[in-house]
């Protein structure tokens, strides 16, 4: 267990002049040993770090959401404030904003949406957990396959199939021939690019500030050593770390925004037509 | 390990763009059942006490409103009930001056009127009073200067024609005496 | 008006890769090394461009969207 959960190629004896190369982290830094693996239907499934993660992130925004909503009073206090504060958010931040009166129905939606993937987010600076979930890319494919498998029935149900689509790939006031160039880019971008940047978006930004944080993080580690360059180049590395990691929190958050919005605009193609 | 596409190229290291089949599986599963328990569960309770909330101020609000239309209305009311008294107190005002100048009218034109009849009636008396008296004093005048005359003359005026004469402008000299006196006067 | 904003680049990907695999099998079948997937990624993204600017023009205008 202690190993699994460990960086893997991480060497405590390596630094800088002890005759060892720079351990530059690379993308194995997400892959962790599964602890526990068993096969349900043909299928194996691998219980990793990320996943133990992700049923306890998962645990507990529903616990606290539950504790804080449990018995609400008309004047907020405590928890159910900081609640409130959450759920008015999405209400009318990101729901009413992008959607609006229509937008109420997709709250939970979108609530979720958002309090998974910024916890999430959160763990890859959150000390023991120190790997941001949403950086294995299956997360936020499945994340945004949900949100793709509702849209797009949504809209379908909404304006029905041929005014969805009418909607959706032909732009008007446009002339007639334009239609035969535009049709398979409002097509592609829509139903195919649509989803994947939805998802690489959130799980590139995460991958990579992640990726930027272990490599100042294991550069200060490297250049620890008995010599001037080696104190000055830890320090600052252990600096550049250091506010890597500060802005990691904004990106964290504007990440999570961001993908709760764009669900919230495709929602909105789905009610009103794009 | 099953993926649901397969690694592009197996160069060093796993494939981050791989998509493991199990992952897959258990982050739609985990998004669904935090899904489902926010949404029966943690969400309904805050949504209408957030309802309750926005529907007690906006209550409040039209309540306030209600109450200040119905104090306005209350006023105008009033004013209205005011002025309509005003109005109808100067009428009574107005309609009770002209009766008191009536009244006071046709009792000065009665008190007039009756002390006319009364000056009129004693004028009256008077006059037919004076008149009796006039008749009564120039007979008994006419008597006595006829018996003082008789004394004087010493005979009985027999002669009526003659006697009556000497009346007569023994009047008429006493007639004129006071009328003289008065002229004078 | 934000939706376009995030749509804008997924327009552009989708017409770069429209237009620009066409032009790639113009030129597999054609047998060319590689003349019609430059002219296919140029005209993808000035297709995307095009249709970027319509539903800009459409979402800014007064009447604008239903919302």
């Amino acid at each position: 267990m202690a190993v699994d959960l460990a960086v893997p190629s991480f060497d405590p004896e390596c630094h800088l002049g002890s005759g060892c190369g720079f351990p530059a982290p690379g993308a194995d830094i997400f892959f962790f040993d599964p602890v526990w693996t068993f096969t349900i239907l043909g299928i194996e499934f691998n219980i990793t770090k990320q996943i133990i993660l992700l049923v306890l992130v998962g645990a507990a925004v529903v616990g606290f959401f539950w504790y804080a909503f449990r018995r609400p009073a008309l004047v907020p206090r405590g928890a159910q404030n900081v609640g409130e504060m959450g759920y008015l958010f999405i209400r009318d931040g990101i729901a009413r904003d992008t959607i609006g009166k229509a937008g109420d129905r997709f709250v939970p939606l979108l609530f979720t949406a958002f309090f998974l993937v910024w916890p999430l987010n959160f763990l890859g600076i959150l000390p023991f957990a120190q790997i941001p979930v949403t950086a294995t890319f299956a997360i936020p494919v499945a994340f945004a396959l949900v949100i793709y498998f509702t849209w797009v029935p949504l809209g379908i149900k909404r304006q029905g199939v041929g005014g969805f689509f009418k909607a959706m790939t032909m732009p008007p006031d446009v002339p007639k021939a334009m239609y035969v160039l535009l049709i398979p880019i409002e097509f592609v971008s829509n139903f195919l690019v649509r989803p994947f940047t939805h998802c690489v978006r959130l799980f590139a930004n995460m991958f990579a500030g992640h990726l930027l944080i272990a490599t100042f993080s294991v550069g200060a580690f490297y250049l620890l050593s008995a010599s001037v360059l080696g104190i000055i180049g830890s320090t600052a590395s252990f600096v550049v770390a250091v506010g890597m990691t500060a802005f990691e929190v904004l990106i964290q958050f504007l990440q999570a925004y961001v993908f709760t919005m764009l669900a919230a605009v495709y929602l909105n193609d789905a009610v009103h037509g794009h | 390990m099953s993926y649901l596409f397969a690694a592009a190229e197996e160069s060093e290291g796993p494939n981050v763009l791989a998509v493991p089949l199990d992952e897959l599986i258990i982050g739609i599963l985990a998004f669904l059942i935090v899904f489902g328990l926010l949404a029966k569960v943690a969400l309904p309770s805050i949504k209408k006490t957030l309802a309750e909330r926005t529907d007690k101020i906006e209550g409040g609000l039209a309540r306030a409103e209600q109450a200040q239309a119905e104090a306005q209305q209350v006023l105008a009311e009033y004013r209205e009930k005011l002025a309509a008294a005003h109005l109808e107190a100067a009428d009574i005002r107005t309609a009770a001056q002209a009766e008191r100048v009536a009244i006071v009218d046709s009792a000065r034109g009665e008190a007039q009127q009756a002390a006319v009849g009364v000056a009129e009636r004693a004028q009256a008396q008077i006059a037919a009073e004076t008149s009796q008296a006039k008749s009564a004093l120039s007979r008994e005048v006419g008597q006595l200067s006829f018996e003082l005359a008789g004394k004087i003359v010493g005979e009985s005026l027999a002669d009526d024609a003659r006697a009556k004469a000497v009346v007569d402008r023994f009047i008429a000299e006493l007639e004129a005496a006071p009328a003289a006196a008065e002229g004078r006067a | 008006m934000s939706d376009l904003a995030w749509s804008m680049s997924s327009k552009v990907l989708a017409g770069i890769l429209i237009y620009g695999g066409l032009g790639w099998v113009l030129d597999r079948w054609l047998g060319f090394d590689a003349i019609f997937l430059p002219v296919g990624v140029i005209l993808g993204a000035a297709i995307a461009l095009y249709l970027v600017f319509v539903r800009l023009d459409r979402s800014s205008s007064p009447e604008g969207r239903n919302r």
